[in-house]
């Protein structure tokens, strides 16, 4: 009775029926690589999993350097369930990266990015620079000695950049080193400026889609079958890697619960051994593949000064690949594509057993 | 087959009881009120209510593929009402 009368209530002001509608009309085209769309959904439903559990931890963390640290011990060892709800960030935050990481190879591949998709593949473009910077500026959030000496490395390269770097590496860490400025900075990064730039393009991301439809991939145009609807056909198919999705981050964090490390003394030397997050792995092998110095110039900053070039070409890869927006196959940017898969799996996994 | 997971998942769930019961915690989890063989029982709990979903969802998606492909998902506007 109670449903009955608020439902009358939400139909006599808003257009119910104009929304059911618009979810009947909505329809996915059926094709062998249809699966890719399903990577979409699952990054985004890590992403809210982020939030979540992001939003009961800061209820406990404290940021400032002299009880950072503690504070995370307190929420691992004497909060209940806690260690589950940090294992459960930490892990979400690399099955999101790694989701979105599929999900751009894809696209990439799929040539998702032609005409008239170009907004849409910048959007995308964009949050994985934010997710990274999520998983870097949560990662140094622990105050540990492994995190703070990341940090210093990853704000020390960035501060190789020609021209920019300096001024970029001093904003990031507040001051000339990394200090209870940089934690400040960080902490307003990851739980304040970030979450609000996500929200932004996630929501313009999403809504491209929308306007724009599913991509079909060119080879595909021919060899369609029936468009499915979107509900519930592909609702119920999204529902099902969800779960799946969220079986495997709980498995993830009981088996593997999120470490830590050390308390972050600013004076220690530096751990043995150390190596970057995963997602930075590819980064770190390149770096190391160029001498210190090449024809008297900083071999660091040529290799910052590669990677950037690198990464800007495929940004503007819809504005590049000219053939694929006219409709017609372009198998050099296919082979571009796997070029920068297989060299990202390989410098990750030579990165990791290194 | 909906039978068998079950069976399998009580067994497993009673295998994992009896090799953690009163095992101590991983040192990750020091000070937990969870003890270790309850947090993995807590799991393959989990994991069945999951396996019971996507079940209940694959049957509903064939249902509903079935209605769809015999073209009678549209309501008829001139249908009566039996009451």
């Amino acid at each position: 009775m109670i449903s009955r009368r608020l439902e009358d209530w939400i139909t006599e002001r808003y257009d119910v029926e104009g929304l059911h509608r618009v979810l009947r009309a909505k329809y996915v085209p059926s094709h062998r690589y249809e699966a890719s769309y399903f990577t979409g959904g699952l990054t985004l439903f890590l992403f809210v999993i982020q939030f979540l559990t992001g939003m009961g931890l800061a209820l406990y963390y404290v940021p400032h350097s002299e009880y950072a640290y503690k504070s995370i011990v307190d929420i691992t060892a004497k909060l209940n369930m806690g260690w589950f709800f940090r294992s459960l960030h930490h892990w979400g935050a690399q099955l999101a990266i790694a989701s979105l990481f599929i999900h751009f190879f894809t696209n990439l591949l799929l040539k998702a990015y032609r005409k008239p998709r170009e907004l849409i593949w910048i959007t995308g473009f964009i949050m994985i620079t934010v997710l990274i910077f999520f998983g870097l500026s949560g990662y140094f959030l622990i105050w540990d000695q492994r995190a703070f000496t990341a940090i210093r490395v990853a704000t020390g390269g960035a501060g190789n950049l020609p021209l920019i770097g300096g001024p970029i590496k001093i904003f990031l860490r507040g001051g000339i080193d990394v200090t209870q400025e940089t934690l400040t900075r960080f902490y307003a990064f990851h739980v304040s400026i970030l979450p609000m730039i996500s929200l932004i393009i996630i929501g313009l991301h999403v809504l491209l889609v929308q306007v724009h439809g599913m991509s079909v991939p060119i080879s595909q145009k021919d060899k369609q079958g029936k468009p499915q609807p979107f509900f519930p056909n592909v609702f119920y198919k999204d529902l099902i890697i969800w779960l799946l999705g969220i079986g495997v981050l709980a498995t993830l964090a009981v088996i593997f619960p999120a470490p830590i490390g050390a308390k972050a003394d600013p004076m220690a030397p530096a751990p043995e051994n150390i190596k970057p997050e995963w997602y930075f792995l590819f980064l770190f092998q390149t770096l190391r593949l160029f001498p210190g110095q090449i024809a008297g110039l900083n071999g660091e900053t040529i290799a910052i000064t590669v990677i950037s070039l690198a990464v800007l070409f495929v940004f503007l890869v819809p504005f590049v690949d000219k053939r694929s927006s006219a409709g017609k196959p372009s198998p050099v940017y296919t082979y571009v594509g796997v070029f920068y898969l297989v060299y990202f799996v390989a410098m990750t996994v030579i990165g990791f057993l290194d | 087959m909906v039978r068998s997971s079950f069976i399998l998942g009580i067994v497993l769930f009673l295998i994992t009881a009896l090799f953690n019961y009163a095992e101590p915690a991983p040192a990750d989890l020091a000070g937990s009120p969870y003890h270790r063989h309850i947090i993995y029982q807590a799991l393959i709990l989990f994991w069945i209510g999951i396996i019971g979903l996507i079940v209940i969802i694959v049957m509903k998606l064939r249902e509903t593929k079935r209605i769809q492909d015999m073209d009678v998902h549209k309501d008829a506007e001139d249908a009566p009402f039996l009451d």
